[in-house]
Parts: structure tokens; C-alpha cells; sequence
């Protein structure tokens, strides 16, 4: 309850342009000030040094109040508010010319998360009833993930072959986890808390693709490029 | 020292048992001496496949009890020289059996016979870890359709923990008229999921019905297409090197045919 309540305020969103903090309208500062608090401790995982972009829906807070917002975020989760943008209406579509690349923090910030991160390589086909679980990292797939199987990992999921089971990344709850496959035919798919089934084809493509959370906050597929 | 080979599947129905009866067969064609062990404890099948169910007095179950010698338990196949089985159990369940008491038939049957082969249960529970106990080899059975070959992908992977190699794939009930309207999976797409080496393709063959209710397991009667590839396959694995055949359909229209009827 507590966290569809904490939803229903405000709400932290990875886009391809970095972390967005959705603040609902007609709402005082204490008010947001404890959503905030709630949604951080629910995602389980330090943002120190990430950059975020606060969205506001109109009517929206005071001038005053989004400042002392700013420099609270600041000060107590080490958060680095980069712009303040007020809509009228829902948050806009990921910007065009950003790189097709699930960034949580800009270039410019000198500890992005993935750096320090432990992988661990899986130098074989993973068959139907196996799992293979890294919540501490990214998992890298040196063959097929079959059919019946399940692979899970804190970060991302490599699959250097044919991804045929269930993936899912980002387990901790990072919403910026990709899942990048030489050919695509899942079974299910899942970041962070986002399944996806309807829209996975179960024919590969015949070239790499990657799964990451979309703007509309839905997972979306498509051929992948580079990072 | 001969060689203990585990015939399963992991799904039920794909073949397991016609294949080890034939394959046994087979094998002794070729004179090698065979013995056939059944490890479907408490549902067996392999003595009526093989046609030797009148005439099983005792069975691995009152060998591990030591009712009898293991020579005493061994039927003889009188239609070919070096051919014994060793049924199993119809009264017990599989739960009545030690992984080790199973290895322990098979180990001492290895020392008398080129090749044991033990005819697994489907399942990946304690019928299955009984019969691969003591294999040191595999032969995994398919047909060319998903669920089958989960099973078998699965089944595969306990084999592999189990550190069972090399394990052979046969694809069977392959039919090439619904490869060639795109209906059913070639075994290219089979060899792409499964990973592992192909030991022969047996296709589609009506006369196996027939064979398993008359207890003559097809390869008695040579010619029949089905015991033609068990043939082939009994030979690749006495090491005779053999080519896989090509069942897709020739001709030219056959080819239009398919051309048209394709999907993709």
C-alpha cells in the first residue's frame, strides 16, 4: 500500500536521458518531501552522484520550495538536481537525438554505477531447468539461453547466441538494465519490475537486438546498434 | 570393458524403448554382444517391444535382493546370438531402487557384454538418476516438436552435471513430407536448440506399431525404412563412420511444391 502511495506522489524514472523525478500536482512540500524519502528507500540501491531531472505538473510548488527541494536532495541522498521542468501535460518522449543508449547518469558524472560493478561470464549454453542468477552484476552468456530456463542478474544480460528462455535484468530494481541478445526469441522478458511478453516476436530477426525500458515505460525491442 | 549407454528422453512417448529394443537388436546383428537393461521399474515395456515377456522368471529387482545370480536374470534373445535383457520389476516402484545397485548390474555386466544398454523411464526423477547411474555414455531421443525438445535440452543438462559424455541425439518419427511443407522442424533446427552430436535421423515408419504388438522389433526385417536407420545407427556406434542420411524429398516437383507451400 505504502508504495503505491509513494507512486501515486511522486515517482523516479529511468529515460534515455537520465533519471526523472516525477512530482504529482497539488501537493505540499512536506508531502513530496516524504514520498521522496519513501520512494529512494524502496529502490534499495545508493544514487549518490546521480544526476536527476525533477518534472513538475502544474499547479506546482513554489519557486522557494523547489529550491530548498533541490538543495535537500542534495544534501541528504547526494542527488544532483539538473534541471526543473513544468508540464502541463505527462512527461514528453525520450528526446529524439539522444543515443540509443539507457544511461542513468550523464557522461560528465565520474562514477556511473556499471564501472565498479562485478560480471560473471557463463561459458555455455544454459538448457531447459537451469537458472543462473548474479544480482550482484551484469551476466555475460557465452552460448544459448534455451527454452525452459531462466537467467537473472543484478545489471545487464549478455547472450552471445540465441536468447530462447526468460531474462531478467536489473533485478535489484535498476530500471536502466538492458538485455542484449545475437538473436531474440524470448520466452519473457523482464527489468526491474517491467515484464514483457506481447511484444517479443518468437522468430529471431537474425540480427542483435536489446530490450530496455521505453519512454512510455513499457519494455521495447529493437536492433541494437552499439552502446 | 564393454560400453554402458543410457537410452532417455526425458518426455514420454518419443521412442526411447522401440529405439533401445532396435538399437540392441541391431547391435547384435553386427556381432557385438548386447545386453539390454530395463529401468522402468514398476511400468516396464522393453520385454514386450523385444517379444520376451513369457519368458522373464526374474528381474533386476530380485537380483538387487539376491533372490538370484545375475546370469539367472538375463533372458536370452534366441533369434540372435549375444542378445540378453534384464527386465525390470512390475510389482516394485522406482523408489525401491539405489542409484549405486544399479550401478553395481551395470558395472558387472560390462565385463561380459561389448554393449549395455539401459532403456530409462521418462522423467527426470529417481527412475531416470537410476538408469543413467552407471552410464558412462548417452543417446538422447527426440522428435522433431517443442516440447520434446525441452525435454531433452533439459535432460541433456542433468547429463552433462552428471558428467555422461558423449551424448548422441537421435531425431525420431522425423517425417519429411511436413519438413518439406514447413509444418514440422528440420533437424537443423533441432541440432541449432540441442547443441550436440547427431547419431542418426529415424523417420516416420507405420510398421513400428506393428512391430512392438508382434514383439519383433523392426530391424529383424530389414528393408523397412525405420529399420534401415536403426541399422545405420547401430553402426555409427560401433565406430563405422556412416553420413547422415538426407531424408528431404527430391525431385523437381517436389521442389516446386515445396517451394510454394513454405512458410517463410
Amino acid at each position: 500500500m505504502n508504495s503505491k502511495m509513494a507512486n501515486s506522489t511522486v515517482a523516479l524514472r529511468a529515460y534515455r536521458d537520465g533519471l526523472h523525478l516525477i512530482i504529482r500536482p497539488h501537493l505540499s512540500i512536506t508531502e513530496v518531501e516524504a514520498a521522496i524519502q519513501q520512494e529512494i528507500s524502496r529502490m534499495n540501491r545508493s544514487l549518490a552522484g546521480v544526476s536527476v531531472q525533477i518534472d513538475l505538473k502544474s499547479p506546482t510548488l513554489k519557486k522557494e520550495e523547489i529550491e530548498l527541494l533541490s538543495s535537500k536532495l542534495q544534501e541528504t541522498y547526494d542527488l544532483t538536481v539538473r534541471g526543473v521542468e513544468v508540464a502541463d501535460e505527462p512527461v514528453p518522449p525520450p528526446i529524439a537525438a539522444a543515443p540509443t543508449t539507457h544511461v542513468i547518469s550523464q557522461t560528465t558524472d565520474t562514477r556511473p554505477p556499471r564501472d565498479s560493478e562485478p560480471s560473471r561470464i557463463i561459458p555455455h549454453t544454459i538448457r531447459s531447468g537451469q537458472t543462473e542468477e548474479f544480482p550482484q552484476g551484469s551476466l555475460i552468456i557465452y552460448g544459448d539461453v534455451n527454452s525452459g530456463s531462466e537467467v537473472k542478474a543484478g545489471g545487464d544480460i549478455v547472450v552471445l547466441g540465441t536468447l530462447r528462455g526468460s531474462a531478467y535484468a536489473g533485478m535489484n530494481g535498476r530500471l536502466s538494465a538492458v538485455i542484449i541478445a545475437m538473436d531474440f526469441a524470448p520466452l519473457q522478458l523482464q527489468i526491474g519490475n517491467y515484464v514483457n511478453r506481447s511484444s517479443v516476436s518468437q522468430e529471431p530477426r537474425g540480427y542483435p537486438e536489446i530490450a530496455r525500458i521505453g519512454a512510455e515505460d513499457v519494455i521495447i525491442v529493437e536492433k541494437f546498434v552499439k552502446f | 570393458m564393454g560400453r554402458v549407454i543410457v537410452v532417455t528422453s526425458g518426455k514420454g512417448g518419443v521412442g526411447k524403448t522401440t529405439s533401445t529394443a532396435n538399437l540392441g537388436t541391431a547391435l547384435a546383428l553386427l556381432d557385438k554382444t548386447v545386453a539390454v537393461v530395463d529401468a522402468d521399474v514398476g511400468l516396464r515395456n522393453l520385454d514386450i517391444v523385444m517379444g520376451l515377456e513369457s519368458r522373464i522368471v526374474y528381474t533386476s529387482m530380485d537380483v538387487i535382493e539376491k533372490q538370484c545370480e545375475l546370469s539367472k536374470a538375463l533372458v536370452r534373445d534366441r533369434r540372435v546370438d549375444g542378445l540378453m535383457l534384464l527386465a525390470a520389476s512390475q510389482k516394485n516402484n522406482k523408489d525401491d531402487i539405489q542409484p549405486e545397485q544399479m550401478k553395481a548390474i551395470c558395472d558387472k555386466l560390462r565385463t561380459t557384454h561389448d554393449f549395455v544398454l539401459v532403456d530409462s523411464p521418462a522423467g527426470i526423477e529417481r527412475g531416470f538418476s537410476n538408469a543413467s547411474a552407471g552410464a558412462d555414455e548417452a543417446i538422447v531421443i527426440t522428435t522433431p516438436d517443442v516440447s520434446a525438445i525441452r525435454d531433452a535440452d533439459r535432460i541433456i543438462g542433468l547429463l552433462q552435471n552428471a558428467r555422461i559424455e558423449p551424448i548422441n541425439l537421435v531425431i525420431n518419427r522425423f517425417s519429411p513430407q511436413l519438413v518439406g511443407n514447413g509444418s514440422m522442424m528440420d533437424q537443423d533446427d533441432v541440432l541449432d536448440i540441442l547443441n550436440i552430436e547427431l547419431i542418426g535421423v529415424v523417420p516416420e515408419d507405420s510398421g513400428v506399431i506393428n512391430s512392438t504388438n508382434r514383439g519383433i522389433p523392426l530391424v529383424y526385417e530389414d528393408g523397412s525404412p525405420g529399420a534401415q536407420a536403426y541399422m545405420r545407427i547401430a553402426r555409427r556406434l560401433t565406430g563405422q563412420r556412416i553420413p547422415i542420411h538426407n531424408f528431404e524429398q527430391k525431385g523437381l516437383l517436389n521442389n516446386i511444391v515445396n517451394w510454394f507451400t513454405r512458410k517463410k
